[in-house]
């Protein structure tokens, strides 16, 4: 099926939860919603489109927001549905639960986006609530608390090299 | 001159030193048949044709760091690979190769001498059980257990299978059975499928590929010698290649015939009929992958088991009706 | 008695480190658990602060099986950001590299299945064909992984007509050998022993869990990125979708099989209509803003990449997924009501290349997995404080 086609589908089962809709190449369509709406729009996509493959989750740093996008594989193209969520101001190191970003979980929906999730829990420090597994998955387990390695303002400092015995 | 021969009998030939070399001289050709087999080289570099690579491991392991756990029964682990060493090297000696009379027993070969080398050579199962026992590590704990798992299942044929040419000779002496065989070369032939079925249940008994499951490398690290280093590793492969040797000199004695015609003549049967069925052994184990423990039992028991009961019958019917 | 069995990050099943921890009750598995983390090396963080020609060359080392995929994956991305077409040929080059890379792949596979399953012979004869591929792609580009054949806008080398026809001649070697892979990956009865009903993955479970590649495609779902969403050349190309039907490990030794066979097809069709002319364009150095996502058929399974630009001459976010992350839901999956002994079969069979997996920041530890877990440093201390108290003795002593 085409884009047209696959777009037709989509308005008339989400109706009014969509925010955006573009078509910018063929076969790639990007639709925005809100994240209150997330959950139901998922289901909805699973459920009575058949859209049940997710290729994976991003997400990304705008600066003053997150926008997650949900990458879903389709017979002739690509649906992406995009969220944002406020991203709290200050240091991270002042952020506490109650500021940090929270996103609700699809894992419900979709099981197979478990492991998506943990990554943007361990990345971004957005706090996916219902997770069915909160644990790290992609960072030490001794990695320092409040360190989201993925935001625009963290940047690794490479410690200067020093050769034991040699010349500096 | 009878103290000199039985000196040279204990230790030169079958003795240890023979042993140790035929058994290392084995090791190169099972390691390169195997290899021609999958297009490979095998060994090549050490010596003339990597002859003298099995010897080359043997050196490099006795010299390696002995590292002994430290939950581990030392005194089990330390004396296990010497205990396994000293059963088959004993085992090797029962072998009629010379120095035997089949019409007189001797102090190597007596009535019943055929059960007292079927048993030294279960004896090794149990040693490997102990050895993974007394490892205390995970990994040796569940390589012990699938080693007397396989007992189980190879035992009762091999034992069927190679006492059905003992029942047709009429004779409980290996060197009886051999002599027997030779005066009569076509009552070779209904022993085909024991044969065979013998084959098959010496492969699982020395672990070899399609039965190498108790130190399956991919699944369980080393099995029941995932702890073993330095001397004792060298012991436990001596031992198992010694006992490839005298399974293969059993199978040789019991099934083709044996090794007459004095000490030199009987010499170049020995290696001639051994590294046959060596050969045999390897050809098994470069065409088959390996199969799981439960597969192995219920292998063992649905096909090897009644083909041996069949050999007997066979056996027996011929026995009674036509001898 | 139920009890746990640690498998990795050491183990001469796992070809790099991962652990899984196994609650095994005898000899069946009743729960599995995968910890990731051991392979991280920082990609997404580190291509935000390097040039798109530069990120070309760290996607090629996100693996070495599967370089070409990442690169390629990446490259077509951009190269839509910066609205080039790069010519036909360079087309035809790039995808000829990549179906020759599957092939290498599903061989290596096949010799690792094979090698897991105790087939050693198996083992040796399908990477002694591996070697053929890999001296026709190291003919091609000049090395036998990470072929760095991709540049913004085409590719860097040409094929000359002499390569052309070599490569040809080989095609015939490799397909008899593979028909005789299939008959006996079908008929040697103590491996189909092992591979069939082993690792059994539902239908919908797949779908659900979102499996991709040839471990979906074993379990009759048809999904394959080449057809789904053509790239490259592959909307013109004579192409099937390999599926087979029986969930286990077996049907994704079939499906591989079958898929070698349709490389075979599209290689040949690759070479002999290979268009005339030049083999790059040139790329800017600045990328438009935008976004993009680029998705990719690797030999595991569907690689996707999403970029966004800013404008500038470094990409603002680069996220790469690549197939084996998408698996490992499925082989917790799989492993459960198992035995021990399919353990290595399991995990082998959803080919996995577990430095694929991994990329998102610099690793700070390297961890240790005994029955309790260590941190490295802990380790160090430990080691120096048990020599401490028991000095080595000498160990070059002569036995005899």
């Amino acid at each position: 099926m085409n884009d047209l086609d696959t777009i037709e589908r989509i308005k008339g089962a989400l109706g009014s939860r969509i925010v955006e809709m573009t078509n910018p190449a063929p076969g790639r369509i990007f639709m925005t919603v809100a994240v209150e709406d997330l959950v139901s729009v998922m289901t909805n996509l699973k459920r009575d489109l058949g859209f049940w493959y997710l290729a994976t989750i991003s997400g990304f740093d705008k600066g003053d927001a997150f926008q997650i996008l949900y990458h879903f594989g389709l017979e002739g193209g690509n649906l992406n549905v995009r969220t944002q969520i406020p991203k709290p101001a200050g240091p991270d190191g002042a952020s506490a639960d109650k500021t940090a970003p929270h996103l609700p979980s699809i894992c419900a929906v979709i099981p197979g986006a478990i492991l998506y999730e943990r990554e943007l829990q361990d990345m971004f420090g957005i706090v996916v609530d219902n997770i069915p597994d909160p644990r790290r998955v992609v960072l030490p387990d001794d990695w320092p608390e409040q360190n989201f390695p993925l935001r625009k303002d963290w940047k690794f400092e490479r410690p200067p090299e020093v050769i034991p015995g040699g010349k500096k | 001159m009878a103290v000199l021969k039985t000196v040279l009998y204990l230790i030169v030939y079958p003795g240890i030193l023979f042993l140790f070399v035929y058994a290392t001289f084995v090791e190169w050709f099972d390691r390169k048949v195997y290899a021609r087999l999958q297009n490979r080289m095998g060994p090549t570099h050490t010596g003339r044709f990597g002859l003298l690579q099995p010897i080359a491991d043997f050196v490099k392991l006795m010299s390696k760091e002995d590292i002994v756990p430290d939950k581990a029964d030392k005194t089990l682990f330390t004396l296990l690979p010497i205990f396994g060493l000293a059963i088959v090297a004993t085992a090797g000696l029962l072998l009629p190769v010379w120095h035997t009379n089949p019409l007189q027993p001797g102090f190597n070969s007596f009535p019943g001498d055929i059960i007292i080398l079927l048993y030294l050579l279960s004896l090794p199962t149990l040693i490997f059980f102990l050895a993974g026992w007394s490892s205390t590590n995970l990994f040796s704990t569940i390589g012990g257990s699938r080693v007397l798992t396989m007992l189980f299942g190879y035992e009762v044929p091999l034992f069927l299978a190679v006492l059905s040419p003992a029942l047709l000779a009429g004779s409980w002496r290996l060197a009886e059975i051999a002599a027997f065989y030779r005066q009569h070369p076509l009552l070779i032939l209904p022993n085909l499928i024991g044969f065979a079925v013998a084959l098959v249940c010496v492969q699982a008994k020395l672990e070899r590929t399609p039965f190498d499951i108790p130190h399956a490398e991919t699944e369980i690290v080393g099995g029941t010698f995932t702890e073993y280093s330095g001397k004792k590793l060298a012991f436990f492969r001596l031992m198992t290649d010694i006992e490839l040797v005298v399974s293969a000199g059993l199978l040789a004695t019991v099934f083709l015939g044996g090794f007459g015609g004095g000490i030199f003549l009987g010499f170049l049967q020995f290696i001639g009929k051994t590294l046959a069925v060596i050969f045999l052994l390897t050809l098994m184990r470069a065409v088959t992958g390996r199969i799981r423990i439960d597969q192995v039992v219920s292998f063992a028991w649905k096909y090897l088991a009644p083909l041996a009961v069949l050999q007997l019958l066979i056996v027996i019917f011929i026995k009674g009706w036509v001898l | 008695m139920k009890f746990s069995i640690p498998i990795g990050p050491q183990h001469p099943a796992l070809k790099e480190p991962i652990s899984l921890r196994m609650t095994v009750e005898g000899e069946v598995i009743r729960d599995a658990d995968i910890r990731l983390g051991y392979n991280h090396r920082g990609i997404e963080k580190l291509a935000e602060e390097k040039t798109w020609i530069q990120n070309i060359y760290l996607m090629e080392r996100i693996c070495g099986i599967c370089s070409h995929s990442h690169a390629t994956c990446y490259v077509q991305g951009v190269e839509k950001l910066m609205d080039i077409v790069p010519p036909k040929r360079a087309l035809y080059l790039r995808f000829l590299v990549a179906e020759l890379e599957r092939v290498h792949s599903h061989l290596l596979w096949l010799g690792v299945a094979g090698h897991e399953a105790g087939f050693d012979t198996f083992f040796m004869y399908t990477w002694r064909d591996r070697e053929i591929v890999m001296d026709m792609l190291e003919a091609i580009s000049g090395n036998r992984v990470h072929y760095a054949i991709n540049t913004l806008g085409g590719v860097r080398r040409d094929l000359d007509e002499g390569l052309r026809q070599k490569i040809l001649g080989q095609l015939d070697i490799l397909r008899r050998r593979t028909e005789y892979y299939l008959k006996i990956g079908a008929n040697e009865p103590t491996f189909v022993a092992r591979l069939a009903g082993v690792g059994k993955l539902s239908k919908e479970k797949a779908m659900d869990l979102c499996a991709v590649g040839p471990t979906a495609r074993a379990s009759d779902i048809a999904r394959d990125v080449r057809r789904d969403d053509p790239y490259g050349i592959y909307a013109e190309t004579p192409f099937e979708v390999s599926t087979a039907d029986t969930c286990d490990v077996l049907g994704r030794v079939v499906v591989r099989v079958k898929e070698l066979f349709q490389c075979y097809n599209l290689i040949e069709f690759m070479l002999k209509n290979l268009p005339a002319g030049e083999v790059k364009v040139k790329a800017p150095r600045r990328a438009k803003p935008g976004e993009v996502v680029s998705r990719y058929e690797a030999p595991r399974g569907g690689n996707i990449h999403y970029i966004v630009s800013g404008g500038a001459d470094k990409p603002e976010r680069l996220k790469v997924r690549a197939p084996t992350l998408a698996n490992y839901p499925a082989t917790v999956e799989m492993l459960k009501n198992g035995f021990i002994a399919d353990i290595p079969l399991i995990f082998a069979a959803i080919d996995p290349c577990i430095c694929c997996a991994e990329r998102t920041v610099e690793t700070v530890d390297l961890r240790t997995g005994e029955e309790k877990v260590l941190r490295f440093s802990e380790l160090r201390a430990l080691a120096k404080e048990r020599f401490d108290k028991n000095p080595r003795k000498g160990t070059g002593l002569w036995p005899f």
